[in-house]
């Protein structure tokens, strides 16, 4: 699935990334469902991304990849192994605990799921609301700023509506990054655009990521951005693949 | 940095047809609850409008009487017994019936209510009425009250015009020598005023003898309870005595039991709040539903149910105002059909605009409350 070339370049930068990873699973297991009809998703999940590092996470449909990358994101609860993410340990965590680590992630999903009612300069800039410490003027100038660099600087007070599906999810990605997130969560942020519209996207989140030196974690099916990976993790059947790393 | 208020805000803003619609569920709430409660406010204001503008200090009436459109009379000489109390500075006596006037343009004939009072002795804010007092004093002269239905024919303006009027009135010919505006209820189609002598000439049975109400005037300064307390003595079981707020009362009372202006006009108003809580909750649930998935994406970026509750609760604020300003207008220009059509006053007070502008809000709110429950299921863990 995963040809050689890029596992070898995954493992040089590996070897170049700090020492406290911004994701580390031991053991963690996971199953929807009680009794009888529980149905084991997740098997001994072991994984570490180190800050800085763009990890791409693939497999078949039904492998676990995205239940795996919502008990990172803090959008389930962990019940069984330890999870740390961004240094907060997330193993029956509260869901105020779990909020908090939410807003220091930026999530990118399949669908923008930008809210049709307000533009893209203020899809963008509602994030602020979370950060209160920067000020309103630092926000809206950050907001005009990201925009331009995604690309959208002529677009700024278009309603969703109005964009192309590239454009679109360019503005989610200017809002996955408006409150400096330390990690980023991108489930098959290409599955919805067209080849050259999910190329332009994903270089974009490339040099957005390591200009920050923020490690991003992405699920995806799509074969054309594999060489943006730093590592190529595997699952399948909800195990981690052996021999990936 | 954005408010809860501001998202609310845009959200509703952006289609405004469908804001249109939204507001107008509230508008015609808004609009039920303030004429059903004024027409209900009025009808009674109306009614116990007689009773109101008596401004004696004490009140005599027999203890036979449970309204005074229907009431039954006591012996007069009472009235010359409490004139006996130090207290008290002056008596009236007042006459009350209904007879029937001749409209003199179509020659039918309506019921009226007469009142034969002393147009000197100032126990009844009748306004303008002290001045009639020498013609009323004459025979066979009578007041129309200018705000009577217009059953009767246009004798108002006949009245401006022309200056007085000869009327049949009990089948006896009066002349109607000016209107004033006193004001009709749900018990009386038209007034007409004059002296006690002119009450009696129409009225060949009624006895001299026996008054419908006593007026009673006293010394400035007296103890009102106290006087009322020392003259039961002089009329005893024959007579009972009120302040001017109790015959108010009882009045109330007497339409509320006898008149299902409450039930009917509280109901519509209820009708009204119920619409408009079922509107306002179809609109904020058909909002937060469509935009499940966006909601679920803010939750997941690290917005707290709270935030997200406080859109929806911002948004029924913003549709309460929405709905209210419009509904309030409406409400006042059908105050004025509704006052032309039932020739009865019916007027917006302060505290009721407040009293529906708090319903508004708690109708909206409720709404909300519901609403809400709807957005607690959007789970960030399915947008992935």
């Amino acid at each position: 699935m995963v040809d050689e070339a890029h596992n070898s370049t995954a493992q040089t930068i590996i070897s170049t990334a700090t020492a406290t990873p911004a994701i580390s699973a031991r053991h963690v297991n996971f199953a929807f469902g009680e009794g009888d009809l529980q149905k084991q998703i997740l098997f001994d999940i072991n994984l570490e991304v180190a800050t800085g590092e763009i990890v791409l996470l693939t497999g078949p449909s039904g492998s676990g990849k995205t239940t795996l990358l919502t008990l990172i994101g803090a959008l389930r609860k962990v019940r069984d192994g330890e999870l740390d993410v961004l240094g907060h340990h997330l193993h029956n965590a509260s869901l105020e605990e779990l909020v908090e680590v939410r807003r220091e992630i930026g999530f990118i999903f399949q669908q923008h799921n930008l809210l049709p009612f307000l533009t893209a300069r203020q899809n963008v800039q509602l994030m602020f609301h979370l950060h209160p410490e920067v000020s309103p003027d630092d926000a809206s100038r950050l907001t005009a700023e990201l925009l331009t660099s995604v690309g959208l600087g002529h677009r700024l007070d278009y309603y969703p509506a109005r964009l192309s599906g590239g454009q679109k999810q360019r503005v989610a990605i200017a809002r996955a990054l408006a409150a400096n997130p330390k990690l980023i969560l991108a489930d098959e942020p290409t599955a919805a655009l067209d080849s050259q519209s999910g190329r332009d996207v994903v270089n974009l989140l490339q040099e957005l990521a390591r200009g920050r030196g923020c490690p991003i974690l992405m699920v995806t099916h799509d074969p054309r951005i594999l060489d943006v990976a730093d590592r190529i993790i595997n699952m399948e059947d909800g195990r981690v693949h052996p021999g990936e790393k | 940095m954005y408010s809860a208020f501001f998202v609310a805000w845009c959200q509703l803003t952006y289609n405004k047809v469908k804001l249109a619609v939204a507001a107008a569920g509230v508008v015609v709430a808004v609009m039920l609850m303030l004429v059903q409660l004024g027409i209900r406010r009025g009808a009674m204001d109306n009614s116990v409008a007689v009773a109101r503008r008596v401004t004696a200090d004490l009140v005599i009436v027999s203890p036979r009487t449970k309204t005074i459109f229907a009431s039954a009379q006591f012996p007069r000489r009472l009235l010359y017994r409490v004139g006996s109390d130090p207290n008290v500075l002056a008596i009236s006596e007042m006459y009350m019936g209904q007879g029937r006037l001749r409209n003199p343009w179509n020659k039918l004939e309506f019921p009226v209510s007469l009142y034969g009072v002393d147009p000197s002795a100032g126990m009844m804010e009748l306004p303008g009425i002290e001045r009639f007092t020498e013609e009323l004093n004459d025979l066979d002269r009578l007041l129309y009250d200018g705000m009577s239905r217009t059953n009767y024919g246009p004798i108002k303006q006949y009245l401006a015009e022309n200056g007085s009027l000869d009327v049949e009135v009990n089948l006896r010919k009066v002349r109607l020598i000016n209107s004033i505006d006193v004001g009709i209820s749900i018990n009386t189609d038209g007034n007409l005023f004059t002296s006690p002598v002119n009450f009696l000439r129409l009225f060949p049975d009624r006895k001299p003898g026996s008054v419908d109400m006593g007026l009673i005037r006293l010394r400035p300064g007296a103890d009102t309870q106290a006087v009322r307390a020392s003259l039961r003595q002089y009329v005893g079981t024959e007579a009972k005595i009120l302040t001017r707020e109790e015959l108010v009362a009882a009045e109330i009372v007497f339409i509320r039991e006898n008149a299902p202006i409450d039930f009917i006009f509280g109901m519509g108003a209820a009708v009204g709040f119920f619409i408009g809580f079922v509107v306002v909750y179809q609109i904020l649930y058909t909002e937060v539903t469509n935009h499940l998935p966006q909601y679920a994406t803010m939750k997941a970026m690290g917005f707290s149910d709270r935030y997200l509750l406080q859109v929806v609760l911002s948004q029924s604020v913003i549709l309460a105002f929405f709905g209210y300003l419009p509904g309030f207008v409406l409400a006042l220009g059908l105050y004025r059909v509704a006052t032309k059509a039932i020739q009865m006053q019916f007027s917006m007070t302060v505290e009721r605009a407040l009293f529906v502008f708090v319903l508004t809000i708690v109708m909206c709110g409720l709404s909300a409350m519901i609403a809400i429950r709807k957005v607690r299921t959007a789970d960030p863990a399915d947008v992935f």
